[in-house]
């Protein structure tokens, strides 16, 4: 058989990845243009402890758009994400301020209430869109008020505080100017990569937002694809509340409004597309850079908060219009 | 009798990409006539249609209408000549009242510019009216109305304005009995008021009931036009399929059908099919049994239904004599059951993927451990399946949408031969396929029926059927009007069958 010869040379290490590299040049080269012209244009952009803000700063925002990648890889949208990530941060404030345990128990109940919290509000957000076939646009948005109603009515709209000095200095914690709390999300993306890239899951997730019936006539449960999909970006909701408690050391219900839209842009911004089976987490990564740099260094160079968000809005809009050339692109 | 023609076509043709729709297409309407047009899908009466209602353009020939040139370029310069189409697909608004519907092309307007909703109503009413359809409120939403309505009120917008000729196509796809006797009353009438009308069905003895000439149509030509008095519904059924039936000659041999019944259904019964005869039928191991039909006779549905991809309202699938609950895709799959859809685009592929992963979607166990994916093993099976059915292809990493039709289509079977099954279930296995790799599909068909693969084949070409097929089966109305064995293949006998006009004993060899 001449099966061989039909291999091609070329070593492939893995399609997908060697796609997403191409993919994610524009976006790559956008970035460093950015950071090259903030750099020249104010001097303290590049200091060592800008740098360290900004990787602080975008953290939150880096986590939540790891989870919102699946759900919107899927050709879903989560719009609750800022809600259970409050919600997530008052179950877990209410678990690490129970009287009568050490401080590593107290942390470690309170990181399995944040991130079971966040996962619960996931896994309803999925079973109800998937069941039912609904947008999830329409359930993630009821979620958005329940979880943010839950979380006021647990926390009887007061803000918790006083937590185990160890989980706060994990919050502040640096190894060589880099936050630990980034490493934290670092890692998220490492592993959304592998999982996406490299397992039958993410295989599958990426051939649901392509061709959802194609998928479930070979015979996988698309349901259940789903349903995960929500659970980790509810699973994301919880880690980013732990992450934001052990930064600011208080857990507040009215934490994280709006974040939601500010994981999609990144994620929108990383080239995924919005109807779904097409971007990668790579992207997502350098999504969540791009606000982030643009943020620090247009506040850095003077211009007013006002200004900084008119222009991120900006780059969604151009991001898309981006995204729509290259999706043609790659179709001819 | 002498009367000028009120519409002349002449050698009229058009092609798509070097398919030619209509390859010398001629026909008179005579002016207050109901004139049928007949002829198998894809034989030239829908494109004829889009032509005449300035949807497309024609490339040769001549249209004239009352004596003068007549060329629409948009279906607003053919509505102005008076010409007027109700398409098999509704075009209604589901939300909007009825009266808005009839008047949605002109909307009549107060002095202010406003909506003048009384005299919309009026309109309306007598649009109505004018059909006899004075049960309907015209301030009802449409999205309340049976389809039936639906379809009259259709009629009553394209007639609302001054229209000479009115093309029914398909009208009665979607009706039950009675409503079809209201809608030819309403033919009638529009017949009477002097409005000349163009009749396209599938039903013949429709075209018989209502029509009083019949013009048929075959491989984008028109073939003859006949005074419905002077032909019967035999003769129009050989002017489809023409004289000289060439039938494509199969190995013959029936040496690869082995012992026993693969794949048995009984008494199924289709969501599509609640109330009609439920179908059943016996496939043999390395049997390749064809579904013959027309577009909506239920071939899909019966597909769908065994896969599990539809839910089914009755019936049992049993394998190998043993019965198996199908309750989805993975159930029929475990069985042994592949499926190759009608539609690659929308259900077979992941066009934006890699072919080494869209040829591996169906069995992915294979190719990995523990739920990781092993890229290697991947392209091996993806070399080894697409080598085995000679798949062209520049890289395995190449998006399944760079692929030619052909190949596309050979992706999609590498996809289920993966599995190995023991049944495999084609819809159209070679539409929008190339001659070439036509053939060397049925190759690799025929191969597999000769390592045993079950084969159950739907296809809308009868020449593919005669060619391929063991034994074939004919469905009208969601049932089985016959079963043909080889030595009985002819296309009228498919036709007749197709278009309900016998009923033929079934033949199962041995």
């Amino acid at each position: 058989m001449s099966a061989v010869d039909n291999i091609p040379h070329i070593p492939e290490k893995s399609p997908m990845s060697f796609r997403s590299v191409i993919n994610n040049a524009g976006i790559g080269i956008a970035l460093l243009l950015m950071i090259l012209f903030f750099s020249v244009a104010s001097e303290h952009f590049l200091s060592a402890n800008n740098i360290t803000n900004i990787l602080t700063q975008i953290t939150i925002n880096l986590i939540l758009a790891v989870g919102m990648t699946f759900v919107i890889l899927i050709g879903g949208i989560d719009l609750s994400v800022g809600s259970v990530m409050a919600f997530a941060a008052v179950v877990a404030g209410k678990a690490i301020t129970l009287p009568g345990l050490g401080a590593t128990e107290l942390i470690i109940l309170a990181v399995l209430a944040g991130v079971i919290a966040g996962m619960v509000c996931g896994i309803l957000n999925g079973v109800v869109s998937a069941y039912w076939s609904l947008p999830s646009f329409i359930i993630t948005l009821g979620m958005l008020n329940i979880a943010r109603g839950a979380a006021l009515q647990i926390s009887e709209a007061q803000t918790i505080y006083s937590f185990p000095f160890a989980f706060e200095e994990f919050g502040s914690m640096l190894i060589y100017g880099v936050p630990v709390v980034f490493l934290v999300a670092l890692a998220l993306v490492v592993i959304a990569w592998f999982v996406l890239n490299r397992t039958v899951f993410g295989r599958l997730i990426y051939g649901i937002g392509n061709n959802e019936e194609a998928v479930r006539l070979a015979g996988h449960p698309v349901f259940w694809y789903k349903v995960a999909a929500f659970s980790i970006c509810g699973l994301t909701a919880g880690i980013a509340a732990i992450i934001y408690m052990a930064r600011l050391n208080i857990s507040s219900p009215i934490a994280g409004i709006g974040f939601e839209l500010n994981a999609i842009a990144a994620v929108i911004i990383g080239g995924t597309s919005l109807s779904g089976g097409r971007g990668s987490v790579i992207g997502t990564l350098l999504g969540a850079f791009i606000i982030g740099v643009l943020a620090n260094g247009l506040i850095l160079i003077g211009l007013s908060d006002f200004v900084r968000q008119m222009i991120t809005g900006l780059v969604i809009v151009i991001a898309v219009i981006l995204d729509h050339y290259r999706a043609k692109y790659s179709a001819s | 009798m002498t009367v000028s023609p009120l519409l002349s076509v002449t050698h009229l043709r058009k092609s798509f990409g070097g398919i030619h729709a209509l390859d010398g297409v001629s026909f008179e309407l005579l002016a207050g006539e109901v004139h049928a047009l007949v002829g198998e899908n894809g034989a030239g009466k829908s494109t004829l249609i889009k032509v005449l209602s300035g949807v497309h353009m024609f490339e040769a020939g001549e249209i004239t209408l009352d004596g003068a040139p007549f060329r629409p370029a948009s279906p607003h310069a053919a509505k102005l000549a008076g010409i007027q189409v109700v398409h098999q697909e509704f075009n209604l608004l589901n939300d909007l009242s009825v009266a808005e519907n009839i008047s949605i092309e002109a909307m009549p307007k107060t002095r202010l510019g406003l909506l003048d909703r009384a005299e919309m109503n009026r309109r309306a009413r007598a649009a109505l009216d004018a059909i006899g359809l004075s049960d309907v409120d015209v301030t009802t939403p449409v999205r309340s109305l049976g389809i039936a309505h639906r379809q009259l009120i259709e009629i009553a917008r394209a007639l609302q304005s001054e229209s000479r000729i009115l093309i029914l196509d398909e009208p009665t796809a979607t009706l039950t009995e009675r409503e079809t006797e209201r809608l030819f009353e309403i033919v009638a009438g529009i017949k009477a008021k002097g409005v000349t009308v163009v009749f396209v069905s599938h039903h013949l003895e429709e075209v018989f009931g209502i029509c009083d000439r019949v013009t048929v149509f075959r491989n984008g030509e028109t073939i003859a036009t006949r005074e419905i008095a002077d032909v019967t519904p035999a003769d129009v059924v050989r002017f489809m399929v023409g004289r000289t039936l060439e039938e494509a000659q199969h190995a013959g041999s029936e040496a690869h059908l082995g012992a026993g019944v693969a794949l048995s259904v009984e008494a199924l019964r289709t969501t599509a099919n609640p109330a009609g005869a439920p179908v059943s039928f016996d496939l043999r191991r390395g049997e390749i049994l064809g579904i013959a039909g027309l577009v909506g006779a239920g071939r899909t549905e019966v597909l769908r239904a065994i896969f599990g991809a539809d839910p089914k309202l009755a019936g049992e699938v049993r394998l190998d004599g043993s019965p198996v609950q199908i309750t989805g895709p993975r159930d029929a799959i475990a069985a042994g059951i592949g499926f190759v859809t009608e539609d690659r685009k929308e259900e077979g592929l992941i066009l934006d993927m890699p072919i080494s992963a869209n040829a591996s979607l169906v069995d992915l166990g294979a190719v990995s451990r523990r739920g990781l994916l092993n890229f290697g093993r991947e392209r091996e099976m993806a070399a080894q399946g697409g080598a085995r059915l000679k798949l062209k292809y520049g890289r395995l990493s190449d998006h399944a949408a760079s692929l030619s039709g052909g190949n596309q289509q050979k992706v999609v079977l590498a996809k289920w031969l993966a599995a190995t099954p023991k049944v495999l279930l084609l819809d159209e296995p070679t539409r929008g396929v190339d001659v070439g790799a036509k053939a060397e599909i049925y190759g690799i068909l025929r191969d597999l029926a000769a390592q045993g693969v079950s084969m159950l084949v739907v296809s809308s070409e009868m020449p593919e059927l005669i060619t391929l097929c063991d034994r074939i089966m004919v469905m009208a109305g969601q049932e089985i009007q016959g079963t043909l064995a080889r030595p009985d293949y002819s296309q009228e006998r498919i036709l007749h069958l197709a278009y309900g006009q016998e009923q033929t004993e079934e033949r199962i060899p041995a």
